[in-house]
């Protein structure tokens, strides 16, 4: 018999990650409009106690797998209790972040319970009693409404950022259940062996979700240390045009641009960069693209979606300081 | 050392996509297809370690219509050595459990030591089939890799699996599914050399039939997600260059970041 | 005047030295017999022309008119001296021998004779002193061949002139009727002062004689063993000097099922023609005199690549030559395979230098292809081992997916004319020309402001045109240039295709590249339009009134004349004309014309990275800012672009403005 919504609450070092609670709120949305009961699912190492906060958010129960070998997410593990907790819980529903980790589990489970995966979904709904998911396609030129309708759970992770998280309520609190996780070290066939995070807090600008560039108009290597505050402030990579590559500004593997790395972040802020079409080659699917510079008739200002003509030297430390103060608050 | 590759046909990114009207469909008539780019790594990597081993096979299975020939060709022209082709108007619609099953079955017949794959499709971005083909063989997988070392004896492999912030080092047993990310290596170019000699390597085709999938497991039928409309996301407004001082301007980009753009 | 014995060992020595001069022209000849086929025949009276004018008239060497007129000297002084050294050889086996048999008109060639032997001195001694104290840079390779002909030529003339005169002292009766024989007379007038006797004038003379015909026997054999060669090659390689349009590179077979291997490898891959060039080149310079890249220190210099080809062609000789049955099972083993050509006797770096500018055959005085043979190993590394520079990797994919370099999305190509309301063919079938837009003026900004330029020409002046829209693809040229010849015909059969489609019958073009590929290349694949330049219909509309523009002068320009328009399909007059009548004052460049610089983009590397040496646009923008003008005019989308980053590069983006001669002229257009 199926009933209510399961969340995977994914937790980092003994945090819940904002995407988790995100889940947690849009699943208990959710159970509320299917007149359902929420749980959640907390696998990890170290995480005894955290699973009572979600209650705040919503849950009802919380299940709690806790092993010194789940510590690092590694499909058979985690895929193993999450499975368990499925198996006893029976839900119509099952919600995770579309995280590294979401996006895996999220997969593996639904081979493994033969069932449907919606993934990195902007919005949910309820239709007759199914799950109706809206995830984007074709990179998001085309938004797709999906349903599960003939199998159990409907899977579905949520891409972070999109769903709001509900003002937790600290006078609800959840029934914490301990799951032993009677992990073998046969099953887990693949394992973490070291994790190496990258150099310095820096990102790696492939695969960064922010990116901070400069062009031809920072004027020298030093000057570069604006974009290295800005880029600090919102977690991002540097990465620079052809232009301050070629002065010796920045070395090359940080060129973006038809002969350096096409690169697809949400946010592309270009400073003192003129957009030639080489560079635009480049970062053009970037999401979101804001530009500074002091010409206002630089092509890049026909790509950005926030332009600022003016002097990058007196706009990026204002960006910077402003950044700081909107993400303090978060 | 035996390599299957698994390999997608899907529309260039700079296609122009359109829906096609009352149908859950696009306008492929007007649309340039390529070999997913996410399995042109996988193919490279394949190669690589075929080329390094100085010894093995790569066979590159793909499902899709008539026109995912080329993308096959394309592979072997790399310098794969034969394809496996899923074809069948049956199999059309699968969503990625159903894909991932007739490639189990497509893989039942052949011996493989690794699977590689893209890390996802960039028409559905499910990033789903490699990581669920996995499952139902019943072997490993590391998925969003962008380094690869396979041991001598070829019974494991060390991949570096990109996460959030980090690179995790991981340790997996073969046979296993391994997925490709950006960045794993640079796919090489076709030679016209590889073009004409691919023309005389062997494709073989496989109907779901063939694959011993009931009507019920194939395409749509097989799928355990249907997809119900589709829609066109809100046009991507007018560029704007903020006015007022650039001082001004910059805090109301900010603002505009966090609140219009919600990217920040 | 020689006894037996003498006559013997002249024998014997003309034997030997026409011996070693046959083998060594025979195992030139069996090497020339490998190259592949290339019909050259046709034409014969244009070839004979060109024979004449070079050859003869040494023509093209005359463009350095000093050293060309030096060289002149020797070469007919050369030419003047054969019948004198047969004279010499016949006199040697037959006493009294006269190839004139005493007739008058021997007096005439004798003094002729006089002459030159003089000219000639004076002309090998101007070029030593050229070589060895200028020292020219187009001189950089040390050559003892040179010293060994300087001296050779030298020891010729002055054993000729010295002998005559021991021969006239000795006889002076007939020293009188020489009259013409001055300087031979004036050394005997000497000669005879000093009181020698009978017998010591005689010695002197046979020295003399024996010294000139034992040189001239030794350079018979010098000849063939040395760069000289050229003496019996550049004649040949002139009657043979390509025909076709300058434009069009050599297309490739690539449907031939027996065809191993694509582009050149090996040396024997290339054509008879290419094999002749080898032997013709007499290591001037010119061509490196005037390579970009050679001139920003890159380590291409087509002279050398030449040369070495020549050396290497040389040394693997015999091995080519052999007969499988020749080798023994031993050797063949462990012998190393014939080394290919690109990576090993050409570097890699080398080949992809080169930007096509045609600047080394165009001033090549004697038809040595250089360029060519470049992108024919070019096309071996992308065709057959697809090995070049990673970023052709994107540019390949992009053309092939998307038909333009930077891989923007097709069904966007039309989207620049939406608002000029600029018609595509198919609309508008009765079109009187198709403006083909190109890559560059469909997607890049800049550029998209010469095609709405021209669009206001265009219809100023009241004509009927379209474009193909979203049907025009990338002409091809820089896939081409780069060496991937499967792709260019691709596109180009393509394109023919949906010319056809449309019966387009005139075409008009902004961009160089596609206005000589559309012209030159395109007939080969049946695309056969009468194809012109925009500087050419801007000048066609003014002359015929069509477009008036506003009186008054504008001031100074600088005009850059591009590669593809300028030494390809020879367009100088008209880009400069329409700057004239748009009341500019145009300055002049050292380098313009034929001797233009390449603005460095052609060849397909607008689409590289350039890492090794200087930028060749900026030592462009030096030459052409030196002239402190503050308007570069150009009628190439590459060639403005590299202008403009140049300029920025060297800070100079705010003092000096570039324009296509589309912008300055429909700025400049009068209401009508």
């Amino acid at each position: 018999m199926a009933n209510g919504v399961l969340v995977f609450a994914e937790q980092r070092e003994g945090k819940f990650r904002k995407v988790a609670l995100e889940a947690v709120s849009e699943g208990k949305r959710l159970a509320d409009k299917i007149g359902a009961e929420l749980s959640a699912a907390v696998i990890g190492s170290g995480v005894e106690n955290i699973g009572g906060l979600l209650g705040a958010y919503g849950a009802a129960k919380v299940y709690v797998v806790d092993d010194a070998a789940l510590d690092n997410y590694a499909p058979d593990g985690y895929a193993k209790a999450l499975t368990r907790i499925v198996k006893d819980t029976e839900p119509t529903i099952l919600l995770m972040g579309c995280t590294s980790t979401g996006r895996d589990l999220g997969a593996k489970m639904a081979a493994r319970l033969a069932t449907g995966l919606a993934a990195d979904c902007t919005a949910l709904d309820i239709k007759d009693g199914k799950l109706v998911a809206t995830r984007p396609m074709y990179a998001g030129k085309v938004m797709a409404e999906v349903t599960c309708p003939d199998s159990m759970p409907q899977i579905a992770t949520i891409r972070p950022n999109v769903f709001s998280v509900e003002e937790p309520d600290k006078t609800k609190s959840a029934e914490v259940i301990k799951v032993a996780a009677e992990m073998s070290p046969d099953e887990l066939r693949t394992r973490v062996r070291e994790v190496i995070k990258a150099a310095g807090g820096a990102v790696d600008l492939t695969e960064a979700q922010i990116i901070v560039s400069g062009g031809r108009g920072m004027g020298g290597a030093e000057q570069f240390k604006v974009l290295e505050e800005l880029a600090a402030v919102l977690g991002a990579a540097v990465g620079a045009s052809r232009s301050a590559v070629d002065a010796g500004w920045r070395d090359h593997q940080f060129q973006v641009g038809q002969t350096g790395k096409t690169v697809s972040p949400v946010l592309y802020i270009a400073c003192g960069i003129s957009g030639a079409i080489q560079h635009l080659a480049g970062m053009k699917t970037s999401k979101v693209i804001v530009a500074v510079n002091k010409d206002p008739e630089a092509p890049i200002f026909k790509v950005a979606d926030y332009g600022i003509v003016g002097d990058l030297f007196e706009v990026v430390p204002i960006l910077s300081e402003e950044a700081k103060k909107l993400l303090a608050e978060q | 050392m035996n390599i299957v590759v698994l390999v997608k046909q899907v529309p260039d990114t700079e296609a122009k996509i359109e829906i096609k009207p009352g149908t859950a469909d696009i306008v492929t008539e007007t649309i340039t297809y390529v070999v997913n780019p996410y399995d042109e790594y996988a193919v490279e990597e394949a190669l690589r370690i075929k080329e390094k081993r100085g010894e093995g096979e790569v066979t590159v299975v793909g499902m899709g219509p008539d026109k995912a020939t080329e993308a096959l060709r394309t592979c072997l022209a790399m310098g794969g050595d034969k394809a496996v082709h899923l074809k069948d108007d049956a199999l059309e619609g699968s969503d990625a459990y159903a894909t991932a099953l007739a490639l189990s079955k497509a893989l039942e017949g052949l011996p493989y030591d690794l699977i590689l794959c893209g890390k996802q499709a960039v028409d559905d971005d499910n990033a789903a089939v490699g990581i669920e083909l996995a499952e139902l063989l019943g072997v490993p997988h590391v998925a969003v890799v962008t380094k690869i070392e396979i041991s001598d004896d070829k019974t494991s492999a060390v991949c570096h699996r990109e996460v959030e912030g980090a690179s995790e080092v991981v340790e997996t047993p073969l046979p296993a599914v391994i997925t490709a990310q950006k960045g794993l290596n640079e796919p090489r170019y076709a030679s016209l050399k590889g073009i004409m000699t691919a023309k005389r390597k062997p494709i073989d085709t496989k109907d779901a039939a063939g694959l011993g999938l009931s009507p019920e497991q194939a395409g749509q039928q097989g799928s355990k997600i249907k997809v119900v409309s589709l829609s066109s996301p809100p046009a991507r407004a007018e560029g704007k260059i903020v006015p007022g001082e650039p001082a001004d301007a910059a805090r109301e980009v900010i603002k505009l970041l966090r609140e219009e753009a919600k990217v920040i | 005047m020689l006894g037996v014995g003498g006559k013997i060992m002249l024998v014997l020595c003309i034997g030997v030295s026409v011996g070693l001069f046959l083998k060594a022209i025979v195992f030139r000849w069996r090497l020339l017999r490998l190259g592949k086929s290339e019909p050259r025949f046709d034409h014969v009276g244009r070839r004979l022309l060109n024979f004449f004018l070079n050859v003869l008239f040494q023509k093209s060497v005359f463009e350095r008119p000093l050293p060309g007129l030096m060289h002149a000297l020797v070469f007919w002084g050369f030419l003047v001296f054969l019948l004198a050294t047969i004279n010499h050889v016949g006199e040697g086996l037959s006493e009294g021998f006269s190839i004139f048999f005493g007739a008058r008109i021997g007096t005439y060639y004798w003094g002729l004779v006089e002459i030159f032997a003089l000219l000639v001195l004076l002309g090998i001694l101007a070029l030593a002193f050229r070589r060895y104290v200028l020292k020219p840079d187009c001189l950089t390779l040390p050559s003892n061949e040179s010293a060994v002909i300087i001296v050779l030529i030298t020891i010729l003339m002055v054993t000729y002139l010295l002998g005559e005169a021991f021969r006239m002292a000795m006889e002076p009766t007939e020293a009188q009727a020489d009259q013409f024989r001055f300087a031979g007379a004036w050394i005997a007038h000497g000669l005879a002062r000093t009181g020698l006797s009978e017998s010591a004038l005689n010695v002197g003379f046979l020295t003399c004689w024996w010294l000139h015909i034992l040189a001239i026997l030794f350079f018979l054999v010098y000849i063939p063993n040395s760069k000289h060669m050229h003496l019996l090659a550049c004649p040949f390689n002139e009657f043979f000097l390509s025909l076709k349009p300058k434009g069009e590179l050599a297309t490739l077979d690539l449907e031939d099922e027996a065809a191993e291997s694509f582009g050149v490898a090996k040396i024997n891959e290339f054509t008879w023609k290419d094999l002749l060039d080898l032997y013709s080149c007499i290591e001037c310079g010119r061509c490196q005199d005037n390579c970009p890249a050679h001139l920003t220190d890159k380590p291409l210099s087509p002279k050398e690549v030449i040369v070495d080809l020549k050396h290497h062609l040389l040394e693997i000789g015999p091995r080519l030559l052999q007969k499988p049955g020749e080798v023994s099972a031993d050797a063949q083993q462990t012998e190393e395979p014939v080394p290919t050509l690109p990576g090993n006797v050409i570097s890699n770096d080398t080949l992809w230098a080169c930007t096509t500018c045609r600047a080394c055959v165009e001033h090549c005085p004697i038809c040595i292809e250089q360029m060519p043979k470049i992108v024919d190993m070019r096309r071996y590394l992308v065709l057959m081992e697809s090995s070049f520079p990673p970023e052709a990797v994107t540019v390949f994919k992009n053309m092939e997916t998307n038909s333009n370099p930077w891989g923007i999305g097709w069904a966007e190509r039309g989207n620049w004319a939406k608002e000029l309301g600029v018609k595509k063919i198919g609309d508008n079938p009765d079109a009187e020309i198709l403006f083909w837009v190109g890559c560059s003026g469909a997607f890049d900004e800049r550029n998209k402001k010469v095609s709405a330029a021209l669009v206001k020409i265009m219809k100023a002046a009241g004509i009927n045109f379209a474009i193909l829209g979203e049907e025009e693809k990338c002409c091809g040229d820089s896939a081409r240039r780069l060496g991937n010849e499967y792709l260019f015909q691709m596109m180009a059969q393509e394109n023919v295709e949906t010319l056809n489609k449309y019966k387009v019958k005139r075409i008009v073009a902004t961009c160089p590249h596609g206005f000589n590929t559309l012209k030159n290349e395109y007939p080969r694949f049946g695309g056969n339009y009468e194809v012109v330049h925009h500087t050419q219909l801007i000048m066609d509309l003014l002359r015929q009134g069509r477009i008036r523009l506003k009186n008054g002068s504008s001031g100074g320009v600088v005009y850059h004349d591009s590669c593809y328009l300028g030494r390809y399909n020879d367009i100088y007059d008209e880009p400069r004309e329409a700057l004239k009548t748009a009341g500019l004052a145009i300055t002049p460049l050292e380098r313009q014309y034929r001797t233009s610089l390449c603005c460095g983009a052609g060849g397909g590397r607008m689409w590289l990275e350039e890492t090794i040496g200087t930028r060749i646009n900026e030592m462009r923008i030096k030459e052409i800012t030196d002239t402190n003008v503050d308007l570069i005019a150009t009628a190439c989308p590459f060639c403005l672009t590299m202008m403009e980053d140049g300029l920025k590069e060297l800070n100079k983006a705010e003092s000096v403005r570039t324009r296509d001669l589309a912008e300055i002229v429909a700025e400049k257009l009068a209401e009508s």
